[in-house]
C-alpha cells in the first residue's frame, strides 16, 4: 500500500531558539497512500514531511497530513509513538527543547509557521494549547482569563492603551464573561470570578484553561490529552466542548482514549511506535474498516 | 495475546450463531419434509421447536449488545458484531416461515396445481440458507455475492409457480369443487410460496451482512 519512494530536499531552516538546521540533506520517504486522506472543509495545517530527531532518536518520521478547519482532528496511538511531538510541532513547542531538530513544513494557512522571521508569541496567539494537567495561575479566576489578552494589549487598560490607539479594545469583563461562557464555564463560576482559580474543581480548572486559550482568540486549538486527568463527568462536559469549539475553531486534540477519540473526532491519525502516521481518515472509517491490519491490531487491542 | 476474555466471548458468538443457524436449518428441512410427506408429527415437532430458536435469538442479542456495551468492539470486531447482531434477526425470521411452512403441513395437502414442485423450490431456499451460513462461517466475499445473485433464479421460479397457481384457479371448474376448501388450498399453496420466497431473501441479507463483516463492503445491503 506503499506510493513510489519520492526523494525531497528537506528545508533549510535556523530559527532564533537554537533548533539546528538541515542543509540540503536528502532523505527518503515512503508514504503509505492513506496519509494522502484529504479531509472535508478548507485545509487549516498543512503538515509535509515533517521529521523530528530529538539527538539521535527519530522521534517523527516523515509525516505530512492535511487538517481541515473547524473540525476535530484526534491524533491516538500508543505511548512513545510522537503524536504529543506532532502536536508541539504545530505551535513550535518544540523549539524549547533544545535537542530537537525539525525539518520539514507546517503551513498555517498556506504561511510556514517555521520560517525566518515568524513571531512565536503571535504564532502561539493563533495555535494555542491546552495541556493534560489542569495548569491554571495561582490567581483569580478573572486574572487567569484576562492573562493573555492584556499581555497582547487585547484589553482596554488604561490611557496607555488608548493614547496607543488600539481601536477599540474589548473591556475586561466583557471578554471574561464571552471566554467563561464559550469554555461552558460561566454560570458556575460568574459569582465568585475574584476567588482564587486554583479553588475549582479538577474538570472546572481544565475549562478555565480553555477560556485562558480562547481569551487571546486564537484559530486553532491544541490539545494535549485534555481529559485524562478528569473524571467521568467532567470528561464528558470537556468531550461536549470540544464538540462545540469545532464549529468556530480548529482543533487537534491527542488523547490516549480511543472511545473519546471515536466519540469527539471527525477524522483520526493514528501513529504506531517509531514515529510513523500509519493512517489518517474519517473517524468512522478508522474505527469500523481501517486499511492498515497494524491499525486494526493496535485500536482492536491485538497488539502485544 | 491481551483481551483473551473478549477474544474467546467473540469466539463463542460466532460458535453460538452457527449453532444457532443449524438448528434453524433443521427446522426448515424438517418443515419441507413435512410438508411433501404429510408427516404431522414432524410438523408438530417443528411448531414446538420455534420457542427454543426464539430462546436463542433473545440470548444471542443479549450477547452482542454485552459486547458492544462492555468490549466496546471496532474495525473488523465491530464489523462481525454488528453483523452477527442483524444475522441473528433473520435467522429468527427463517424459524418463524418453518413454523409457518409446518402449519401448512397439518393444514393437509394442496388439491391444485399438482405441478407446483413445492419441494424443488424448498431445497433452493434451503440450500440458500445453507450457503448464505456457510459463507458467514468462513467470511467469504465471493459466495456471498453468488447467493445474491442465485436469488434472481430463486424468485423467478416462486413467480412463476404463483402464476400457475392462479392460472389454475381461474380455470378451475369451481362447481366441481368445494369452493371454501379450494380458496383455503390456493391460498396456502400461495403462502407457501411466498414463505419459500421469503426464506430466499433473509438468505440474501445473512450473505450482505456476511460481505459487510468480511470485507466491510455495504453493497449487498442497500
Amino acid at each position: 500500500m506503499s506510493q513510489t519512494d519520492t526523494t525531497e530536499t528537506t528545508a533549510n531552516r535556523t530559527d532564533d531558539q537554537g533548533i539546528s538546521t538541515t542543509a540540503g540533506e536528502t532523505v527518503e520517504t515512503t508514504r503509505p497512500e492513506w496519509t494522502n486522506y484529504e479531509a472535508g472543509g478548507e485545509t487549516k495545517l498543512a503538515v509535509d514531511d515533517l521529521d523530528v530527531h530529538y539527538g539521535d532518536d527519530h522521534a517523527l518520521k516523515s509525516v505530512s497530513m492535511d487538517i481541515p478547519e473547524e473540525s476535530v482532528t484526534a491524533l491516538i496511538g500508543p505511548s512513545g509513538c510522537g503524536k504529543s511531538t506532532f502536536l508541539r510541532c504545530l505551535n513550535r513547542m518544540n523549539d524549547r527543547i533544545r535537542a530537537a531538530r525539525v525539518d520539514g513544513s507546517v503551513e498555517l494557512d498556506d504561511e510556514d509557521i517555521y520560517q525566518d522571521g515568524v513571531d512565536l508569541v503571535e504564532l502561539r496567539k493563533r495555535v494555542g494549547m491546552v495541556f493534560q494537567s489542569p495548569n491554571p495561575f495561582p490567581k483569580s479566576i478573572r486574572e487567569n482569563v484576562s492573562y493573555g489578552p492584556r499581555k497582547h494589549g487585547d484589553i482596554e487598560t488604561g490611557l496607555l492603551a488608548r493614547l496607543t490607539g488600539r481601536a477599540e479594545p474589548e473591556r475586561e469583563e466583557d471578554l471574561v464573561e464571552r471566554s467563561l461562557e464559550r469554555a461552558a464555564l460561566w454560570e458556575e463560576v460568574s459569582d465568585r470570578l475574584d476567588d482564587n482559580a486554583l479553588g475549582l474543581s479538577g474538570g472546572q480548572q481544565q475549562r478555565l484553561c480553555i477560556a485562558r486559550c480562547l481569551a487571546v482568540d486564537p484559530e486553532v486549538i491544541l490539545m494535549d490529552e485534555p481529559a485524562s486527568a478528569l473524571d467521568p463527568i467532567a470528561t464528558s462536559k470537556i468531550e461536549d466542548l470540544i464538540e462545540d469549539l469545532a464549529q468556530d475553531y480548529t482543533v487537534v486534540v491527542v488523547t490516549h482514549s480511543m472511545q473519546q477519540a471515536a466519540r469527539v473526532s471527525d477524522q483520526t491519525a493514528v501513529f504506531l511506535t517509531g514515529g510513523e502516521l500509519v493512517e489518517y481518515d474519517d473517524t468512522d472509517k478508522i474505527f469500523e474498516n481501517p486499511e492498515s491490519q497494524r491499525v486494526e491490531d493496535y485500536i482492536s487491542g491485538k497488539f502485544g | 495475546m491481551p483481551r483473551e476474555d473478549y477474544r474467546d466471548s467473540l469466539d463463542e458468538l460466532e460458535r453460538d450463531v452457527e449453532a444457532m443457524a443449524d438448528d434453524v436449518g433443521d427446522q426448515l428441512r424438517h418443515a419441507l419434509d413435512a410438508l411433501e410427506r404429510g408427516d404431522h408429527d414432524l410438523a408438530r415437532e417443528v411448531i414446538d421447536g420455534d420457542d427454543r430458536i426464539n430462546q436463542q435469538y433473545l440470548d444471542l442479542e443479549s450477547d452482542c449488545i454485552d459486547l458492544i456495551a462492555l468490549q466496546q468492539p471496532v474495525a473488523s470486531d465491530l464489523r462481525f458484531v454488528a453483523a452477527s447482531f442483524k444475522i441473528l434477526t433473520d435467522l429468527e425470521r427463517i424459524g418463524d416461515l418453518a413454523t409457518n411452512l409446518a402449519r401448512y403441513a397439518l393444514a393437509g395437502s394442496p388439491r391444485i396445481a399438482p405441478e407446483v414442485r413445492v419441494e424443488t423450490i424448498g431445497e433452493f431456499a434451503s440450500a440458500q440458507l445453507g450457503d448464505a451460513v456457510d459463507a458467514y462461517t468462513r467470511a467469504d466475499p465471493a459466495a456471498c455475492r453468488d447467493i445474491a445473485d442465485r436469488d434472481d433464479e430463486l424468485d423467478a421460479a416462486c413467480q412463476h409457480a404463483s402464476e400457475t397457481v392462479v392460472r389454475e384457479l381461474i380455470a378451475s371448474e369451481t362447481d366441481r369443487w368445494d369452493v371454501e376448501q379450494l380458496l383455503d388450498d390456493v391460498s396456502r399453496l400461495l403462502l407457501t410460496i411466498r414463505d419459500l420466497e421469503r426464506v430466499g431473501d433473509h438468505a440474501v441479507n445473512i450473505a450482505a451482512r456476511t460481505l459487510y463483516m468480511s470485507d466491510g463492503d455495504p453493497d449487498l445491503i442497500y
